[in-house]
């Protein structure tokens, strides 16, 4: 079966995937978005924690499955072992329309101007590629700013001094704080931290014909009952299908980019969901797959032109894979604390994402999203509680109730050493090698994480706990839901994957708009960033394309 | 036979060719697991969550949840087989250790045996073969996570019986 030559394949419908077939669909081009998922509704999964993506200990109910998926993950002995979607070194996001979009919590950050300056806010760092952006906040704001009205984020940056500075409000006032947030508003505001509304994707009020958020607590992990959950899916996919221009084509899994003999990308080939190996070609390409699959994808698609991977003439696609080093502290109360107002993270300090004397970076420190009930049973208590027996049971009884934790996501020093490749000899369900991915934190990041979760712990304290200890993470590799840098982007070829506007250096027709192009992941959650991205290669392709430019 | 059991087999014999295998007459009412095997599933379910105010392990169904995933249609099948060997396992390395199976121990007694296969005191002794290709630490961690799933996690998945767990913890 031959399909009909398109305009533009978008491969990935998760932030940055569908906000590009919206804006490329308005401007006329015809589009097919691929998605190796399906729709995910509420109704089907309700509030099982344990297939939810939070912690998915059964399986990953927003995808991808443990039959068809399989990833190779590396230790830091160098041991190899096949995971499966649901183990924790598998690095899942979803596999769904809006991907985890659907399901996340919804933090809607913009980057901070220092985000985009690292290398030369804070120099060189030993054992890392750290590097600035090869643009600024300023080129940037005015697509945050889409995608706070396009998509809809509550909040009120400017109850933040640290915040950047913008043109334009949010477009809905931010969320109210639960018993325990106000707890700690109160508690930072005493030891001179500056409290603000946590900025998120979510609906305080009604908000482009869906509801206002009704403060379920399985948020987090979970889809939306009401729908008042801002993702691409229920934004700007729907609005890229009204026009006529885009095809979402679901079920469909993309194993390579298809290149002609002057090495330009035609197409891609894929599998439909009864598995038959199918074409389609278009003018342009733009990969959405992740930080993880959009660099496999390049890598699966050598060719004699391109023998390492399209776009690795220098050995920097899958290279550089950053997450974020979460750190933070948990807090044991007295009183009972817990009101069972969702979604539960509602209050934010940014005074330690930058300007630490002696620190690289830094994190914002926010309260946590509601634990579920199995979350909690396995974490969230001082080191050396017990594991099980009546004293867990007892302990479950008594603190669900009576406890707060703080987390930061603490800014990595991206290294070259932390990658995503491909295990040629550990095969997918189409055939097709599997992402293998290795690497560490550098000792920096673990110090900068040692400092972020002594503020969590001071501000615990201020709130009244009388029992506090810090988390501090572990020194394996990040990615996960907040997978990015594995395609950086930059100015110079030999040390870049991508141009300014997430081009593929070595080929003029295939873009990137994902958290692959991210040079640095920020103090802060990545999404609101991957989605700005996605306005701003839009918004080049477009004009170009407008201009003539059939990128041949 | 009981009428519900009477029941349950008509609905088989009439129910047609489909059903490969009718189950024994017996009242267990799990498809995997044996008598004996949920017996000791239930007795180690209570004493990794005890019973008290509210329901234990057992009560709150955490076997039919195990019972559950490592059928064919369960998310754990590949744990059917750790099942299968270690809990058995369990009841032997008891008697040969203590002249008592497992289920017979008193409370105190499970636990003080519990503590010492996880902290991997029984890793290395004549009798592993009883473990097959498993230890029993490895086994108790793996057990120990999945009765949490079963007591903590949604009761479609077969335990947490009327949401005790969430009731426990004043959410219902």
């Amino acid at each position: 079966m031959k399909n009909k030559h398109v305009n533009a394949i978008v491969v990935g419908s998760g932030a940055g995937g569908g906000v590009v077939a919206k804006e490329l669909s308005y401007a006329g081009l015809s589009v097919v978005l691929f998605e190796r998922g399906g729709w995910v509704r509420y109704a089907a999964h309700g509030n099982d924690e344990l297939t939810a993506q939070r912690s998915f200990p059964l399986a990953c109910f927003f995808g991808p499955d443990n039959e068809r998926y399989r990833r190779v993950a590396v230790d830091r002995q160098g041991n190899e072992r096949i995971v499966f979607p649901n183990d924790w070194a598998y690095h899942n996001n979803a596999a769904c329309v809006g991907s985890g979009t659907v399901n996340y919590g919804a933090m809607g950050w913009r980057f901070m101007e220092e985000d985009f300056t690292m290398k030369s806010t804070y120099g060189h760092v030993e054992g890392s590629t750290l590097e600035d952006w090869p643009i600024t906040y300023a080129d940037l704001e005015p697509y945050y700013e889409k995608v706070e009205w396009e998509i809809g984020v509550a909040g009120d940056d400017y109850q933040n001094p640290f915040a950047p500075w913008r043109r334009k409000p949010h477009p809905m006032p931010p969320f109210p704080h639960n018993t325990e947030a106000k707890l700690l508003e109160q508690a930072a505001k005493k030891i001179g931290y500056h409290p603000f509304p946590i900025p998120m994707l979510r609906n305080s009020e009604p908000f482009d014909g869906r509801p206002a958020c009704v403060h379920v607590r399985n948020c987090v992990g979970f889809a939306c009952p009401v729908d008042a959950k801002n993702g691409t899916q229920n934004t700007v996919i729907p609005k890229a299908i009204e026009t006529g221009n885009c095809e979402l084509r679901i079920h469909s899994q993309v194993v390579k980019i298809l290149t002609d003999s002057s090495g330009r990308a035609k197409g891609v080939e894929y599998f439909d969901r009864d598995g038959q190996k199918l074409t389609q070609t278009a003018d342009i390409v733009i990969l959405s797959a992740s930080a993880t699959e959009t660099p496999r994808l390049m890598l699966n698609s050598a060719t004699n032109l391109y023998p390492n991977g399209i776009g690795n003439r220098y050995d920097w696609v899958g290279r550089n894979l950053q997450g974020h080093a979460y750190c933070g502290a948990d807090g044991l109360f007295e009183e009972e604390i817990y009101d069972d107002f969702g979604p539960g993270s509602s209050v934010a300090v940014c005074d330690f994402a930058h300007n630490n004397p002696g620190i690289i970076g830094g994190a914002m420190l926010a309260n946590e999203f509601i634990k579920m009930p199995y979350a909690y049973s396995s974490g969230y208590r001082p080191p050396g509680s017990a594991r099980w027996g009546r004293e867990h049971k007892e302990f479950q009884k008594n603190n669900y109730r009576r406890n707060a934790s703080v987390r930061g996501p603490v800014q990595e020093m991206p290294n070259f050493e932390s990658r995503v490749e491909v295990a040629p000899n550990v095969l997918d369900h189409w055939g097709m090698p599997v992402a293998k991915i290795s690497g560490f934190k550098l000792d920096e990041d673990i110090r900068t994480a040692e400092f972020i979760a002594d503020k969590a712990a001071k501000w615990l304290e201020a709130a009244g706990a009388y029992k506090i200890w810090k988390n501090i993470p572990g020194t394996g590799v990040s990615g996960s839901q907040h997978q990015s840098g594995t395609c950086r982007m930059g100015n110079d070829p030999q040390t870049s994957v991508t141009d300014k506007y997430g081009r593929v250096h070595e080929v003029d027709n295939l873009f990137i708009a994902d958290g692959s192009l991210h040079v640095t992941n920020g103090a802060f959650n990545p999404v609101l960033t991957i989605m700005a991205l996605g306005y701003w290669v839009s918004d080049y392709i477009v004009k170009e394309w407008e201009r003539g430019n059939r990128f041949q | 036979m009981d009428r519900r059991s009477f029941l349950k087999v008509s609905a088989i014999w009439t129910g047609g060719a489909w059903i490969v295998g009718v189950p024994t007459l017996s009242a267990n009412p799990y498809r995997e697991l044996t008598d004996s095997e949920a017996e000791i599933m239930d007795a180690l379910a209570d004493a990794i969550i005890p019973p008290g105010e509210f329901a234990g392990g057992k009560d709150a169904r955490v076997t039919r949840f195990i019972d559950q995933q490592i059928g064919r249609y369960g998310y754990l099948q590949h744990d059917k087989e750790l099942y299968k060997t270690c809990l058995p396992a369990l009841n032997k390395n008891s008697r040969d250790r203590f002249g008592a199976v497992f289920t017979e121990l008193s409370e105190d007694r499970k636990e003080e045996y519990l503590k010492a296969i996880e902290a991997g005191e029984y890793n290395n002794q004549p009798t592993n073969s009883d473990w097959g290709s498993y230890t029993p630490s490895s086994f108790f961690n793996t057990t120990r996570n999945q009765c949490m799933m079963g007591f903590y996690g949604s009761p479609i998945h077969g335990g947490n019986k009327d949401y005790v767990s969430y009731r426990m913890l004043g959410l219902y």
